[in-house]
C-alpha cells in the first residue's frame, strides 16, 4: 500500500514527541531536579525526555515530504493472542494452571484463519499436560493445575 | 602459566555434571530454535531468563550462552533447505546455500556450515581468552566519566549500525532510557513513574518485556507467513554430505577471512553476528578470482559468513564480561540475567568471580564440541524438525511464555505486563522500530544515570570532566563521529548498515 506521505515515521515521531512531552510534565511536577554537582532523581528523566520529543521530531518532520509504504497489519492474530494472554493472567491466579492453559490455547488457535476444534482440543490437552509435567512436577514450580478460589 | 591454571579452574567448574547438564539443554535447545523458524535466540533467552533465577549464576549464564551460540549453527539450515533464514544472521546462507540445495547439495552445505561454524567458534573463543584478561585491566581505570562515554558509544553504535534509520534507532535507545527509569530511585529513594502501583517499585520487569517486545510480538508477526510444508523430502545421508577435495580447497582461506571478519565485528559494540555474515559475504565476493560464481552455489558463500557469525558470538562475550557494556541485545539480556543474580558485571568480574568467567569460556569448548555432534550425526533430526507446522508451534510458545513469567513472583501482574509490552512490540514493529535498542537502553539506562551522577559529584558539577579525562574524550568522539557519519549518510538516504553490507551482499 502507498501512501502519498511516510505516515508510519509521522505517526511514530509524534508519538515519541508526546510520549517524551508527558514524561517531562510528570518529572517537572512531581521530582526534583537538583543542581548539576548533585542531580536529582527528576534531573535524568527530564533529559531523556527532552531528548525523545527532538527525535521524535527529527523523525516527523522529514517524514511529510517523501512517500511510504503502510504497514500489513493483521488485527486478527494481533487480537486472538493478546486475548489468549488476557485469559491466562486471569485466570491462572483463581482456577490454575490447566483452565488457563486450556483458554490461552483456544483463543490463540483463533489467529490462523480456519477453525479446526479437535485439533485445537488435542493440542490443549497435550500442552496442559506438558506444562504440568515440566512446570510443576519437574521444576517444582508451585502452579496447583487446577484450583477453585474465585475472588 | 597463569593461564593454565585459570583454564583448569574453568575446566573443572564446567565439569560439573550440573553444569555440563545445563550446557547440553542450552546448545541443544539453541539448535532447535535455530533451525526453526520464527522464532530467535532472543526470544528464547528471555522465555528462559525466569529458569535461571532457581539455579546459581554461571550455571544459568552457561546455559543462556550455549542457546545464543547455539542457534547460530542451527540457523543455517532452513537457508538450505528452505531458502528461510532460521535466525537473522544465517539470512546470507541463503544466498548461496539454498542454490546448492537445488542442485542436490543440501548434505554437503550442511556439513560445511558445521565445520565453518566450529572453527570459526574456536577462533573466536581463543581471541576471547587471549584479549579479555587485558581489556580487563584496561577496564580497571575506567572512571565513572569513562563507564559513562562507553556506555553512550555502545548505544550509539547498536542504534545506528542496527538495520533500520539510524534516528529511530537512537530514539528507542532513549525509550529504552525511559523505560529503565521506572521503579525506585538508588540514590534518594523516590519511587519515580511507579503510579503506586507496589510491584512498579523494582521496576520493570526485564523478563516480562523482553518476552513481550521479542516472543509475543515475533509470535504475531510470524503467523500466517512461515510456511514450513514446502520442505521436499530431502534425505539426509552420510554420503551426501561428504565434500569434494575442491570444496575443502575452496573454503579454508574463506574461513578464516571470516573468523577473522566476525571476531573483529562481534567484539565492536553494537556491530554483532548479522553484520559480520554479511560483511564477510562482501569480502569474499571482493577476493574471488570468478564473482559470478556467487548466489549460485559457491561454497565459500556459505562458509566464510558461518565462520564470521560463529566467531561473532563468541567475541560479543568481550565487552560484556569485561567491561560490563552488552553490544548488542543478547548481550544485554545476558548483562540483565547477571544483575538478576546479583553479581555486577565489570573489569573485576575475572578477579572475583573468577569460575565464572573461566568456567563459562571453558564450557565454551564443551558445548562447541556438542554441537559438532547434535549437528553432523544428528542432521536428520534437525531436518525433520523443520516439518513442524507453525500453528502447534505458536500456541506452545505463548504458552511458555505465560508460565515462565508467571513463575518468576507468582503473580497475575507480570503476566499482564507481557501482553502490554507484546501490544507495544507489535505497535513498534507496525511503525518499523527495532526493539533490540530499547531492551539495550533499557538495562543500560540505571547504570548510566548512576555513573553520570557520580561522575558529576566527583567533579563538583563540573562537565568539563567529561572531555579532560583522556578516556572519556576519546570515547565521546568516537560517538560524536559515529552519530554525524550516521545522520548524514541517512540524510543522503543510504542507511549505513546497508551501506556497509547489504548493498554488496549481492541483492
Amino acid at each position: 500500500m502507498r501512501l502519498s506521505r511516510d505516515y508510519v515515521d509521522v505517526v511514530g515521531g509524534v508519538g515519541l514527541v508526546l510520549f517524551g512531552g508527558w514524561v517531562y510534565a510528570h518529572a517537572a511536577a512531581e521530582y526534583d531536579f537538583g543542581t548539576l554537582r548533585r542531580m536529582g532523581p527528576g534531573f535524568f528523566p527530564a533529559a531523556l525526555a527532552v531528548l525523545l520529543m527532538v527525535f521524535g521530531a527529527l523523525l516527523a518532520v522529514p517524514a511529510l515530504f517523501r512517500s511510504g509504504e503502510g504497514p500489513r497489519i493483521s488485527v486478527r492474530s494481533f487480537l486472538s493472542i493478546l486475548a489468549g494472554i488476557l485469559a491466562f493472567a486471569w485466570l491462572i491466579e483463581p482456577f490454575g494452571l490447566v483452565p488457563a492453559t486450556i483458554a490461552l490455547v483456544g483463543l490463540a488457535a483463533l489467529a490462523e484463519p480456519g477453525f479446526r476444534p479437535i485439533r485445537t482440543a488435542l493440542l490443549a490437552v497435550a500442552l496442559s499436560a506438558l506444562g504440568v509435567l515440566i512446570f510443576s512436577q519437574g521444576l517444582g514450580i508451585p502452579i496447583p493445575a487446577f484450583r477453585w478460589s474465585p475472588a | 602459566m597463569e593461564m593454565i591454571a585459570n583454564l583448569g579452574l574453568g575446566f573443572a567448574t564446567a565439569f560439573s555434571p550440573t553444569n555440563l547438564f545445563y550446557c547440553f539443554i542450552g546448545v541443544f535447545l539453541g539448535t532447535f530454535i535455530g533451525v526453526l523458524p520464527g522464532i530467535g535466540a532472543l526470544a528464547t533467552i528471555s522465555m528462559l531468563l525466569p529458569l535461571t533465577f532457581h539455579v546459581p549464576g554461571t550455571t544459568a549464564i552457561i546455559m543462556l550462552a550455549g542457546i545464543y551460540y547455539g542457534a547460530q549453527y542451527g540457523g543455517s539450515t532452513a537457508s538450505i533447505l528452505l531458502n528461510l533464514p532460521g535466525t537473522p544472521s544465517a539470512a546470507v546462507a541463503c544466498l548461496d546455500g539454498y542454490p546448492m540445495s537445488k542442485q542436490g547439495r543440501a548434505g554437503v552445505a550442511l556439513f560445511m556450515t558445521t565445520i565453518a561454524s566450529f572453527v570459526g567458534a574456536s577462533l573466536g573463543i581463543i581471541i576471547l581468552t587471549a584479549f579479555s584478561p587485558k581489556l580487563a585491566e584496561v577496564g580497571l581505570m575506567f572512571g565513572p566519566a569513562d563507564y559513562f562515554a562507553m556506555m553512550l558509544l555502545g548505544l550509539i553504535a547498536a542504534a545506528t549500525l542496527a538495520q533500520g534509520s539510524p534516528v529511530k534507532g537512537i530514539a528507542m535507545v532513549i525509550f529504552g532510557l525511559a523505560l529503565g527509569m521506572v521503579g525506585t530511585d538508588v540514590q534518594t529513594g523516590q519511587q519515580r513513574f511507579t503510579f503506586d502501583i507496589p510491584y512498579l517499585s523494582d521496576g520493570i520487569s526485564l523478563v516480562a518485556l523482553a518476552m513481550g517486545l521479542f516472543g509475543v510480538s515475533e509470535v504475531i508477526a510470524s503467523i500466517g507467513r512461515i510456511d514450513s510444508g514446502r520442505l521436499k523430502a530431502q534425505k539426509i545421508t552420510f554420503r551426501s554430505m561428504v565434500p569434494t577435495r575442491d570444496d575443502m580447497g575452496r573454503s579454508w582461506a574463506p574461513m578464516l577471512r571470516g573468523t577473522g571478519v566476525g571476531a573483529f565485528f562481534g567484539a565492536l559494540p553494537g556491530a554483532g553476528s548479522t553484520i559480520a555474515s554479511f560483511m564477510s559475504y562482501a569480502v569474499e565476493k571482493r577476493v574471488a578470482k570468478d564473482p559470478s560464481r556467487f548466489g549460485k552455489g559457491a561454497v565459500e558463500g556459505v562458509t566464510a559468513p558461518e565462520s564470521a557469525n560463529n566467531a561473532a558470538a563468541q567475541t560479543a562475550f568481550i565487552p560484556t564480561l569485561t567491561l560490563g557494556i552488552p553490544g548488542d541485545a543478547v548481550m544485554a539480556l545476558m548483562l540483565g540475567a547477571l544483575i538478576i543474580q546479583g553479581i555486577q558485571p565489570g573489569p573485576r568480574l575475572v578477579t572475583e568471580h573468577p569460575e565464572l568467567f573461566w568456567g563459562l569460556i571453558a564450557s565454551f569448548w564443551i558445548g562447541n564440541v556438542m554441537l559438532v555432534i547434535l549437528n553432523l550425526p544428528l542432521i536428520g533430526i534437525w531436518v525433520r524438525m523443520l516439518k513442524i507446522p507453525y500453528s502447534i508451534l505458536y500456541p506452545a510458545i505463548l504458552l511458555f511464555i505465560c508460565i515462565g513469567v508467571f513463575s518468576v513472583n507468582n503473580s497475575y501482574f507480570d503476566v499482564l505486563m507481557v501482553m502490554l509490552f507484546g501490544l507495544l512490540g507489535y505497535v513498534m514493529l507496525l511503525l518499523r522500530f527495532e526493539p533490540a535498542p530499547l531492551v539495550l537502553g533499557f538495562i543500560l539506562g540505571p547504570l548510566m544515570e548512576e555513573h553520570l551522577r557520580r561522575a558529576m559529584l566527583l567533579s563538583r558539577g563540573d562537565p568539563a570532566v567529561f572531555i579532560e579525562r583522556p578516556i572519556s574524550a576519546t570515547l565521546l568522539a568516537c560517538t560524536a563521529g559515529l552519530l554525524g557519519w550516521a545522520l548524514w549518510s541517512s540524510m543522503r538516504g543510504r542507511q549505513p548498515a546497508e551501506a556497509m553490507a547489504g548493498a554488496t551482499a549481492g541483492r
